[in-house]
């Protein structure tokens, strides 16, 4: 095997030479002059891996200040002054439905075990939404989704392919094109184009109301909520024209289809930087990959052959397969770092855009052997604006539901809410 | 368990078949090995099934670059640049040197008298000819040299007697005109254009099939006892409480809370499962104490008599909601509406991409050979730029055992409208569209009176018609009022006619009454209503053409004619005739075959270095051109309306010479290098005989068997999980948290000295793993004599014996794979039900749920009936009760427990 050094201060690779950092660091965000008390708005971000992880190498040993780092953490090194590494934190599965599929549609849901959808899963409007209906207040765009998915068969179904839903039934699909990301952030003339037929269409769905069945209206209201996003979007990005237009951003060139595993990924986070750090919107997710999909994937400098990622966590009381299943989790926590170091090198109010932000790197699985729901893997960039106490390991007491550390961030993101899923309160220890 | 209701239910009716029902045992029923021969003697010929005879004979027109076999040098010559003259726009050139011979051949389907002509192409470089058909001498010397390019005089012979099968065509270069220019100063040249038989004596037209008299109607056991709950406790009572109550009662079901019949009725979803569980008997386990045979029949008739009673006195429907066009049927409906000359955007979900069009079913006939670019090698029609600026929305993806076109997973995202709003200005504004579309000449035309209140009265008019076709109903006047004032608006701001037009489409194409299937509520106390008119034309256009209904369904659903049941069946006949019910192969079959998942397959480079080809710097998968075959054997079937049931078991197929060879292990095949082995434009796809079952039927197609293998070794489980899910349409529950693990190469595993299907059996943990696996795995065992790229195999690699035996659920038992073909050919109403029910769901946009369980059992009784023609599968399904009826939409009463 050969391993391509990671080049770690690459930023926006392939968006071309004209988006270096200092035109970054010169840069005004509106989040600053709109601020109340003048300080940088905090933003949330998760980053997504799917099938689990070995568990053996993943958790850290020691709690609290004194954690030692896991081999698979190690990448984490260079920044571990600024993350939280949480454990014991559990989802309770429910029967009935996959337990992939379950794991990335149901890992940010606001459901509780019992609250079942009709397609049998416990989900509801999921907890990046939640956050974005609070902050979406003030931004061009309530939220991004964004997914390096790289399978162009159609496999699984919806379910195994998001962790973000409006609510149930209303994906909150996401983007897999960079190209498509940058246009719809900062093409303004994309938006324009369009503006004068969306009251048309509005007009149109509000007439059809009265002459839908129930089922019918939940469907229009998911179009009716797009019309409104969408008009808002449109009213807030021409606000900012004259701003992105100075920015003179060039939109990545190469296709993502050519790009390397890390450079997918890698691009695909610049873009969500970029998005955080220009204030476009406040709430971000990335999905390294869906669930299970049983289809070989590349990762170029890491392997020398297609892997079978769902295939070996099965298979993982083989040695050799185990140590390729380390590698690559150690793969994806090399990403996780590389984004959290460039959002540390960006300079923001008195310290770095990760000072701003809540960073969350997580999966619906813990170990992917056997399904597992229990002690999922979740580590926090960020101290949220100073809010969160890092450097640290904070081992919950057994049987904490996952969802106590989604109401901690949704009230540090300005949700007014005392119980989220199956919440029984805010998360113990994880505030500064 | 909320995802299997109806199927659990379904599985009722094909279990009843073999289970015997009722209070008494029966005392005349045949044993089971008598009644196995009786049915493999009766085993008709489904190839015999043909409801739509060929109006033009397949003894008609052979293309030398299309039908006949290329061999030695020949290869097809495109000639549009000579002139308009040659059929097919091309034909097949050879050279050679004088003595050399161009050897090829065509089949005759039927012995008898012939009209033989062949047309060749005449050049500067073209030779003398000797022709011999059949070693028989038929033309002593033909001059083919011309001083230009131009075709030859036909060469005819009045009559010929050719009998049935292979005709040998030999043409000799015996020398050339002395005015001819040698080619390349060594040899001549030869043009054959086409071929043309006429049978001199033509079999009589035969009357369709819908005409014949209708066959009596084999009846499906139903349970026609009484429940006595009073006979059914003390039997639970003794062989389930024991686990099935208390306090934590095994799988959460307390058998104790029914005390009454009620209580089962009330709790249908459980019962239904109860009467499964015990019926599949999985109920009580092996460990357990067994229930004698005749109280076991007993209590599962009881069982099964509660559901029954529960559906005779159910009058729900499932609603269907209200759901967006998915992106194959956006494409159609925006090329219907604005009559476009083709797609709006390249459409990868087409699989087939042929040179010119070949599927017509009013021909009776899908052609023969097939000249078609298939996934790899059309790679550039599916990059070729169609509309400037328009490209699609992402693909949507497929329900988990179903479609991609159900209203609860098919939302509208912020991106996704931005998308459609996106869409819709930049088709029409696309600097192509004119002359594209159609409609430039009438709807977008500027007119003469350049009045503006003129020029508003006539879009008035114009609009009032089209929005009815884009909205597939009445058009209110206040909506229609809403476009005519959105284009005034745009006409006082452009002054431009065409470009307001353009303006209000683009809104047209946005508009949730566009974009939505979406049907009114009733105005009424009951559960549920006929859908009106314009809906089932609705209903009927998606379902069979992935698009909006024309004109002449509009004019039967305006005028209500369309509600006649004689007017639907002949417009369900005439859709079907219609090219555009290609959609039900690139739509449906695709998905229910899910054959996407070949995209993605990637058989070891090692090990499998002949699925890839080098051509230039790139290895593309030859495998890919095993895409089209399973998808032209459904055309045929669609086409000829032939039986469904050669879905299962063909001795025809399509494919190109290089996929009959992969099949085949030829040697000519095998020699040839890595380097550039297929052509890499276009690859004519024949209909080829097969010598044997091992082929034919989509279980046995490469495309199947290399999807459902890993990279270097078959998956017998996915290959089993498969068949349940596609043939028998019993999915399998998803797999359990504990996943054994076995070895991803085969040559490992057999090195100790194991087969595969050993291992693998080494591996079922546990009895509830056994339950399942006894009905997957020997579904995919009977197919470990296809290697992981589908190619037939006698023994493993090492030289371990292939072990294909097994019972198919637990009943008929199999050697090998024809076997297991026997077997579901011995039981149609399986796979004739599982295909009904497949399709059905793809009709109405939904799962099936237990409610629709009778109307299943009609469709599948008339389908039996007609030995499973497709246009009675078609038809049963779009005359069905769910098909022709809307539910209120008040919830489902079975999922109000989980919705509060």
């Amino acid at each position: 095997m050969t391993r391509r050094p990671l080049d770690r201060r690459t930023f926006l690779r392939g968006c071309g030479a004209s988006l270096a950092l200092p035109l970054l660091d010169g840069m005004q965000t509106q989040g600053v002059a709109a601020g109340k008390e003048n300080s940088p708005p905090t933003r949330a971000a998760f980053f997504y891996i799917p099938n689990g992880v070995v568990q053996s190498t993943w958790h850290p040993t020691e709690t609290g200040h004194n954690f030692k780092l896991s081999p698979t953490l190690e990448p984490l090194a260079p920044v571990r002054e600024k993350i939280t590494l949480l454990s014991k934190l559990d989802r309770i599965k429910v029967v009935g439905t996959d337990g992939h599929a379950q794991a990335s549609t149901c890992w940010l849901s606001s459901a509780a075990p019992d609250e079942l959808s009709p397609a049998g899963y416990p989900l509801k409007t999921t907890i990046d939404q939640i956050i974005a209906a609070e902050t979406g207040k003030h931004t061009a765009f309530r939220s991004l989704e964004l997914s390096c998915n790289p399978y162009e068969d159609n496999k699984e179904s919806v379910y195994f392919d998001n962790i973000s839903w409006y609510g149930h039934g209303h994906v909150a699909r996401s983007l897999r094109d960079p190209r498509a990301v940058f246009d719809r952030m900062f093409t303004v003339k994309n938006h324009q184009a369009y503006a004068s037929v969306l009251d048309l269409v509005k007009d149109d769905a509000k007439s059809l109301n009265h002459q839908l069945g129930q089922l019918d209206k939940q469907k229009l209201d998911e179009y009716l909520y797009s019309v409104r996003t969408v008009e808002q979007q449109i009213q807030r990005v021409q606000k900012r024209h004259t701003e992105i237009d100075k920015m003179n951003l060039q939109p990545p060139t190469q296709p993502w289809q050519a790009m390397t595993r890390d450079e997918f990924i890698q691009v695909m986070g610049d873009l969500m930087i970029l998005a955080l750090r220009t204030d476009m919107t406040r709430v971000a997710t990335l999905m390294t990959a869906p669930e299970r999909w049983g289809t070989p994937l590349k990762v170029d400098g890491v392997f020398d052959s297609p892997i079978q990622h769902h295939g070996w966590t099965h298979n993982q009381g083989n040695e050799k397969v185990r140590k390729d299943l380390e590698r690559l989790d150690r793969f994806h926590v090399e990403q996780y770092a590389q984004l959290v170091a460039k959002m540390d090198a960006i300079p923001e109010g008195e310290g770095t855009l990760l000072d701003n932000m809540i960073f969350t790197l997580g999966g619906g699985l813990s170990s992917g052997a056997l399904h597992i729901y229990t002690d999922l893997p979740t580590v926090i960039a960020g101290s949220g604006g100073g809010r969160i106490a890092m450097n640290q390991q904070l081992k919950s007491t057994e049987g904490t539901p996952i969802a106590n550390l989604w109401l901690s961030m949704a009230q540090l993101m300005g949700v007014k809410r005392d119980r989220i899923a199956d919440s029984t309160g805010e998360l113990q220890g994880l505030l500064a | 368990m909320t995802r299997l209701p109806y199927l659990l239910a379904s599985l009722l009716v094909l279990l009843s078949s073999f289970v015997v029902l009722g209070d008494e045992p029966s005392g005349n029923e045949p044993s089971k090995d008598q009644s196995a021969q009786n049915t493999a003697s009766k085993r008709i010929d489904y190839h015999a099934v043909r409801g739509r005879q060929a109006i033009t004979t397949s003894t008609g027109l052979y293309e030398g670059e299309l039908h006949l076999k290329l061999q030695g040098k020949s290869r097809p010559q495109p000639m549009q640049q000579f002139g308009p003259h040659w059929s097919g726009d091309a034909h097949m050139l050879w050279d050679g040197l004088v003595n050399e011979k161009l050897i090829t051949h065509f089949d005759v389907e039927k012995s008898g008298r012939y009209r033989l002509s062949i047309q060749l192409t005449k050049a500067p470089d073209y030779g003398l000819f000797s022709a011999h058909l059949n070693e028989k001498e038929i033309a002593e010397a033909i001059d083919l040299y011309a001083p230009r390019v131009e075709l030859a005089k036909l060469f005819t012979i009045k009559e010929i007697t050719l009998q049935a099968g292979k005709q040998d065509l030999v043409f000799t270069l015996t020398g050339g005109n002395e005015k001819a220019r040698k080619y390349r100063g060594t040899g001549y040249l030869m043009g054959l254009d086409f071929i043309k038989l006429v049978d001199l004596d033509p079999p009589k037209k035969i009357e369709l099939a819908s005409n014949q008299p209708e066959k009596s109607q084999p009846e499906l056991p139903l349970n026609q006892t009484q429940v006595h709950f009073e006979k059914m406790q003390p039997l639970l009572s003794k062989y389930c409480y024991r686990c099935h109550s208390g306090d934590d009662p095994e799988g959460e079901l307390d058998l104790k809370q029914f005390a009454s019949t009620a209580d089962l009725l009330a709790n249908i979803e459980t019962t239904q499962k109860i009467a499964l569980a015990l019926q599949k008997r999985e109920m009580p386990p092996e460990d357990e104490k067994q229930l004698p045979e005749l109280q076991h029949k007993q209590l599962t008739s009881q069982f099964n008599t509660v559901v029954d009673q529960y559906l005779q006195s159910t009058h729900t429907l499932e609603p269907v909601v209200m759901r967006r066009l998915n992106r194959y049927e956006y494409n159609n409906a925006v090329r219907d509406l604005l009559k476009l000359k083709g797609d709006v955007y390249p459409l990868p979900e087409k699989v087939i991409r042929a040179a010119r069009p070949y599927f017509d079913p009013a021909t009776g006939q899908l052609p023969a050979a097939i000249l078609l670019g298939n996934r790899t090698i059309g790679k550039n029609q599916i990059e070729k730029k169609i509309l400037t600026g328009v490209s699609p929305f992402a693909i949507d993806l497929q329900a988990e055992h179903g479609f991609n076109n159900r209203g609860e997973e098919l939302s509208v995202s912020p991106i996704l409208l931005e998308s459609f709003l996106k869409l819709g200005t930049s088709i029409v504004n696309s600097p192509e569209f004119d002359g594209y579309s159609e409609l430039t000449e009438t709807l977008f035309k500027t007119p003469a009176d350049k009045s503006f209140d003129q020029q508003v009265e006539i879009a008035e008019q114009r609009l009032r018609e089209f929005l009815e076709t884009a909205f597939r109903s009445r058009v209110e006047e206040s909506t229609l009022q809403r476009y005519v004032n959105f284009f005034a608006f745009e006409l006082k701001r452009t002054d431009d006619f065409s470009q307001s037009m353009k303006n209000v489409v683009s809104g047209v194409l946005a508009s949730p009454r566009f974009l939505y299937l979406m049907e009114q509520v009733p105005k009424t106390e009951k559960e549920y209503t006929k859908a009106t008119p314009y809906e089932l034309a609705t209903r009927l256009s998606f379902f069979l053409w992935s698009s909006i209904p024309d004109e002449e369904l509009l004019r039967l659903a305006k005028s209500g004619e369309l509600s006649k049941p004689e007017v639907l069946e002949a417009q369900i006949r005439r859709m079907l005739e219609d090219p555009r019910s290609q959609a039900l192969s690139e739509n449906f079959a695709r998905q229910w075959l899910r054959l996407d998942q070949l995209i993605t397959a990637v058989p070891d480079f090692e090990r499998f270095e002949i699925y890839y080809s080098r051509l230039g710097c790139e290895q593309w998968k030859f495998g890919m051109q095993m895409m089209v075959e399973p998808l032209l054997l459904f055309e045929s079937i669609m086409v000829e309306d032939r039986s469904i049931m050669l879905l299962v078991d063909s001795n025809y197929s399509y494919r190109s010479d290089e996929l009959q060879a992969w099949y085949m292990n030829q040697e000519q095949f095998k020699k040839r290098t890595n380097r550039g082995r297929f052509n890499v434009f276009q690859q004519s796809y024949r209909k080829q005989k097969l010598d044997t079952r091992r082929q034919g039927g989509v279980i046995t197609s490469a495309a199947m068997l290399t999807m459902t293998s890993g990279p270097l070794r078959t998956q017998p489980i996915t290959r089993g999980a498969w068949v349940l899910t596609v043939i028998f349409n019993q999915p399998p529950p998803p797999p359990p948290d504990v996943v054994p693990e076995i070895e991803a190469d085969d040559a490992v595993i057999e090195a100790q000295g194991f087969t595969l299907r050993e291992r693998l059996e080494q591996h079922k943990v546990n009895q509830s793993c056994a339950s399942c696996h006894a009905k997957i795995d020997p579904l995919g065992f009977a197919l470990e004599n296809y290697d992981a790229i589908g190619r037939w195999r006698d023994t493993y690699q090492s030289g371990l014996e292939i072990d294909a035996s097994g019972q198919l659920f637990g009943e008929d038992k199999f050697t090998d794979i024809i076997g297991l073909k026997d077997a579901i050919l011995d039981h149609p109403e399986w796979f004739m039900k599982a295909f009904s029910e497949h399709l059905l769901s793809y009709s109405l946009g939904r799962e099936l749920e237990v409610e629709d369980k009778p109307a299943v059992d009609r469709i599948l009784r008339n389908v039996m009936a007609d030995d499973g023609q497709f246009s009675t599968v078609v038809m049963q399904i779009a005359t069905s009760h769910p098909f022709l009826h809307k539910s209120k939409q008040t919830k489902h009463p079975s999922k109000q427990s989980k919705d509060n």
